[in-house]
């Protein structure tokens, strides 16, 4: 019986390391990520029933052992000789060992194989080149040949698991679940390779991902078995335990158990037979049918069609476009179900955008201030400006000698379009968005190479937003891309930033210069007007002084008249009165000396030089009384 | 046999689905596809719809997107006639035109493969257009010298050209994309914008100095106009004022020595003004009192005769 089973085990094994081999060499030529999923599956398949296997054999070689022994004993009566030592049953401690030691490490093992695997493929499974459709039949048809070899596997398994109820063909259990489950992913991975020949084939990679959580789940379940297992109390010897049985695949592989379980435990909760009512007896036999149904709803889901208010839908039927039914405009469609028709959506009200001379930082786009000697943009471009110095030096001809006769210039032109062509922008181009976007920078490089830099950054800047936007629309329509150009804004135009402090120095030197001639208009206002005042002073005080003179002449003259009158009656007291007069109010204020002696050499000498420093006659003397008298 | 009923239908419908995917093909609106039985050509669909077909291995279906696909590569250098160097990047868009040279040339329809050889073609015909122009007709204020567009075509007919017949590709769109400079002659031409917008600087603040001068020398030569004339103005009124004044005195000729006394007297007070320092000898009247009470005579002596005897000093400071 034992051999039997350690036979069913050997060719589940085999079955399944042909199964593994084949689906990876498969997987790997139709880059199927639901076929290699199925390959890893079948591949920790292979371990689990070759490890049973070998629990298996061992178990078989114990019993023979133990049968040979029995049979030893009844034939000599003298057991004396024949007492049982650890000699003697060589095969036992064998399988004892196996199961104390080797196959918890044979589960660790497992555990980590299996964890590292999920944690692989879901890192992997974004870098997975997509599923190539046209190896799809070839991966099919193998696909089919491993579901056959599954379904004998199944069949097999089925036949198995029949054996396993009895407890001494429990071992089969493990590798009839993984049997069954390869069956199952085969299955499944033909099913993702028709989807993704109908066109979806991103199916596979959600598939893929899918069973990924479950290679996770299934690691964890044994890393929970082993926890368990240490903490279990031994039991009587000889008790079969199967660590490396998994629980959820037996459950997946075997739906039907599932049911049965659930309704064993509705019983055992209710206290009577659920499972014997006839709601329970109707939903068990209809739920195929309902599933059925299911499917069915949700097939025909896919003739509704809804288009948001920015969309436009084109139908086709079997891949050719149905002219007759124009665009779908938004709202509520029907077609036929997929795969007959198909829809593409247009998103065609919606504006878009795209980028010439720069490449957007979202760190760099919070910055509040845009400088132009600092970046502020990913990735800038420098564009190729003419400039008028190479003109004149190609009409002079000398270009040749001339150094490079270009500047330099940073732009950032957002564009602003939208599809107003469905049809053009879908079935023309593969990817129209791109080719836009270079035409767009194709007409932005054109047009800079024909512009002075100077002119485009003062005064023609607006012009030439102008100008480029109908330049890239009738580019656009030329190559028939369906849009129509919104918006073109030079947003931003200026030398690149390794010389922009050079330009802001230019603008700070015109500063410099509006600076000085405000301050000499400055001068000019303060010294004009100052010297039309000084000159209407100087005029003005000529105009007194001819007034005064001409008064005091006056006077003089009137005076003289009674002069005369005086000098008449007495000449010569008048003169003497005169003289004395004055000479007394002349000299009230001056120092005097009367010199008595009259030996004195008559000398007049009159001093008009600067007194050069002070001396003692200069001490100035308070003016004296008339009466008074110097000695 | 309910449950069979239903085993029988998912059945069938799997039969259908497997003898669809069997035995039938969609081309779409966006392909063309070439069957091929036992790897013999067998013909190629341009237009979309539901084909029939033998099950694989017996035929294969090849599909390729008949739409534009555009590439462009990057900057390359390459030289113009007149032997300036310049990076130009230029992109294509092209189709498939016909389905089975282009199966042909490459297997499976691999798009990157023709791309690259596609790219060969690019490169080359780019090098050798811009080769024979020179650099002004890439890059000049004068519009009517650029001749980007015409180099356009000319790449584009050498690429359509061989694309077509080596290939199975119609090349429709080839585009200068971006003009540049290498390295080093990029951080020449900032050298040069430097020193351009340098030469700007010193202008400006030399205009500015130029202007500030012109002005204050105008301002200043209004201000000495202005003054001079004032000036010349004031001395005509002081004129006349002498002249008026010459007009009243008149009344002297009456007793000039008189008028020349006073005149004199007034020049003597005018001229003691201040801190003089007088010496006098007794013999000055009135200091001749200081000899005692004079004779009657000596008070009837004329005053200018007496005056002229008087011996005096005076220092002025």
């Amino acid at each position: 019986m034992q051999a039997n089973l350690s036979r069913h085990l050997l060719g589940h094994t085999l079955a399944l390391l042909i199964s593994a081999s084949v689906a990876v060499a498969v997987a790997l030529y139709a880059r199927s990520a639901t076929g290699l999923l199925a390959a890893a599956f079948t591949g920790f398949g292979v371990l689990v029933t070759a490890l049973a296997w070998a629990q298996a054999v061992l178990r078989a070689r114990e019993t023979r052992e133990q049968d040979e022994f029995e049979e030893l004993k009844r034939k000599r009566a003298d057991a004396a000789l024949f007492t049982a030592s650890d000699e003697t049953f060589r095969a036992r401690r064998s399988r004892i060992f196996f199961e104390r030691w080797g196959v918890p490490a044979f589960v660790v093992l497992l555990f980590l194989a299996q964890g590292g695997a999920a944690y692989a493929l879901w890192r992997g499974l974004d870098r997975l080149p997509p599923l190539l459709t046209d190896r799809a039949t070839l991966a099919m048809a193998f696909f089919g040949m491993l579901g056959l070899l599954g379904l004998l596997g199944f069949l097999l398994g089925k036949y198995a698991a029949g054996l396993a109820r009895d407890e001494r063909h429990r071992m089969l259990r493990p590798s009839a679940s993984h049997l069954l489950l390869g069956a199952l992913l085969f299955t499944l991975a033909i099913t993702t390779e028709a989807v993704a020949w109908l066109g979806y084939a991103r199916v596979d990679a959600l598939v893929a991902r899918a069973l990924t959580i479950l290679l996770g789940l299934v690691a964890l379940e044994n890393g929970v078995n082993l926890l368990l297992e240490i903490y279990r109390p031994r039991g009587q010897r000889g008790e079969l335990r199967l660590l490396y049985e998994s629980r959820l695949l037996g459950l997946l592989s075997q739906p039907g158990g599932l049911i049965s379980t659930a309704a064993q435990a509705l019983d055992y909760q209710f206290g009577f037979k659920v499972s014997e009512t006839w709601f329970y007896c109707w939903l068990e036999n209809a739920l195929a049918w309902l599933i059925l149904l299911q499917a069915g709803v949700f097939w025909l889901a896919t003739a509704l069609v809804v288009v948001e208010p920015h969309e436009e839908a084109l139908v086709e039927r079997f891949g050719r476009r149905l002219a007759a039914r124009g665009a779908l405009q938004p709202g509520l469609h029907l077609k036929w179900p997929w795969p007959i028709e198909t829809t593409r959506i247009v998103s065609t009200r919606e504006a878009r955008s795209f980028n010439i001379g720069f490449i957007p930082d979202p760190k760099l786009e919070a910055q509040r201030t845009l400088l132009w000697t600092k970046p502020h943009y990913k990735e800038e471009f420098n564009l190729l400006v003419a400039s008028r110095e190479q003109g004149d030096e190609a009409a002079a001809g000398n270009a040749a000698e001339a150094s490079v006769p270009v500047n330099l210039l940073t732009v950032s032109i957002p564009v602003q379009f939208r599809i107003t062509n469905a049809l053009d922008w879908t079935y023309r181009h593969a990817d129209p968005a791109t080719l836009l976007e270079r035409l767009g920078t194709r007409e932005a490089a054109h047009y800079l190479v024909s512009v002075d830099m100077e002119d485009i950054m003062a005064s023609g800047r607006r012009r030439a937003a102008e100008e480029l936007r109908e330049r890239i629309q009738q580019r656009a329509s030329e190559d028939r891309l369906g849009v129509e150009i919104l918006f073109v804004g030079l947003q931003d135009i200026h030398p690149p930033v390794q010389v922009a402090d050079a330009y802001e120095s230019v603008i700070g030197a015109t500063q410099e210069r509006e600076t000085k001639i405000h301050e000499a208009h400055g001068y000019r206002a303060e010294r004009v007007p100052l010297a039309h005042a000084e000159a209407a002073r100087r005029v003005s005080e000529a105009g007194a002084a001819r007034t005064a003179k001409m008064a005091r002449s006056a006077g003089t003259a009137g005076m003289f008249t009674n002069q005369l009158a005086a000098h008449a009656a007495s000449p010569g007291v008048y003169q003497r009165r005169a003289y004395l007069d004055a000479i007394v109010a002349a000299t009230a204020g001056a120092r005097k000396y009367v010199l008595t002696t009259t030996n004195v050499q008559q000398d007049f000498w009159l001093n008009l030089e600067d007194k050069l420093r002070p001396d003692l006659l200069d001490v100035p003397v308070a003016p004296v009384a008339p009466d008074s008298k110097k000695p | 046999m309910k449950r069979n009923s239903a085993v029988l239908i998912v059945g069938a419908l799997c039969a259908l689905v497997v003898g669809l995917v069997l035995f039938t093909f969609q081309v779409r609106q966006t392909e063309v596809a070439v069957v091929t039985t036992f790897g013999r050509f067998n013909r190629a669909i341009t237009e979309p719809g539901l084909y029939a077909r033998w099950f694989w291995p017996v035929q294969k279906v090849y599909r390729f997107d008949n739409r534009l696909q555009n590439f462009e590569r990057k900057f390359e250098q390459t030289t113009t006639a007149d032997g300036r160097n310049l990076i130009v990047t230029v992109f294509a868009a092209w189709r498939v035109e016909n389905a089975r040279t282009f199966l042909e040339r490459f297997p499976n329809g691999d798009l990157t493969r023709a791309e690259q050889s596609l790219e060969g073609l690019v490169r080359d015909a780019k090098n050798g257009v811009i080769g024979q122009h020179r650099f002004n007709e890439l890059i000049s204020t004068n519009r009517a010298k650029v001749k980007l567009r015409d180099i356009e075509q000319e790449m584009l007919a050498v690429v359509r050209s061989r694309a077509g017949t080596n290939y199975g590709v119609a090349v429709d769109i080839l585009g200068v994309k971006q003009l540049g400079l290498p390295e080093s002659i990029t951080s020449k031409v900032f050298e040069r914008m430097r020193a351009d917008r340098q030469r700007l600087v010193k202008q400006f603040q030399s205009e500015g100095e130029a202007e500030a001068i012109r002005i204050r020398s105008e301002a200043d030569r209004q201000r000495q106009e202005a003054l001079a004339r004032a000036d010349a103005e004031a001395m005509v009124i002081r004129g006349q004022g002498e002249a008026e004044a010459a007009k009243s005195f008149a009344v002297f000729e009456r007793n000039p020595d008189l008028a020349v006394f006073l005149i004199e007297l007034n020049a003597l007070a005018g001229s003691l003004k201040d801190r003089s320092t007088l010496v006098f000898d007794p013999q000055t009247p009135p200091f001749t009192l200081l000899k005692g009470l004079p004779a009657e005579h000596s008070m009837k002596a004329p005053v200018l005769t007496s005056a002229t005897n008087t011996t005096s000093r005076t220092v002025k400071p």
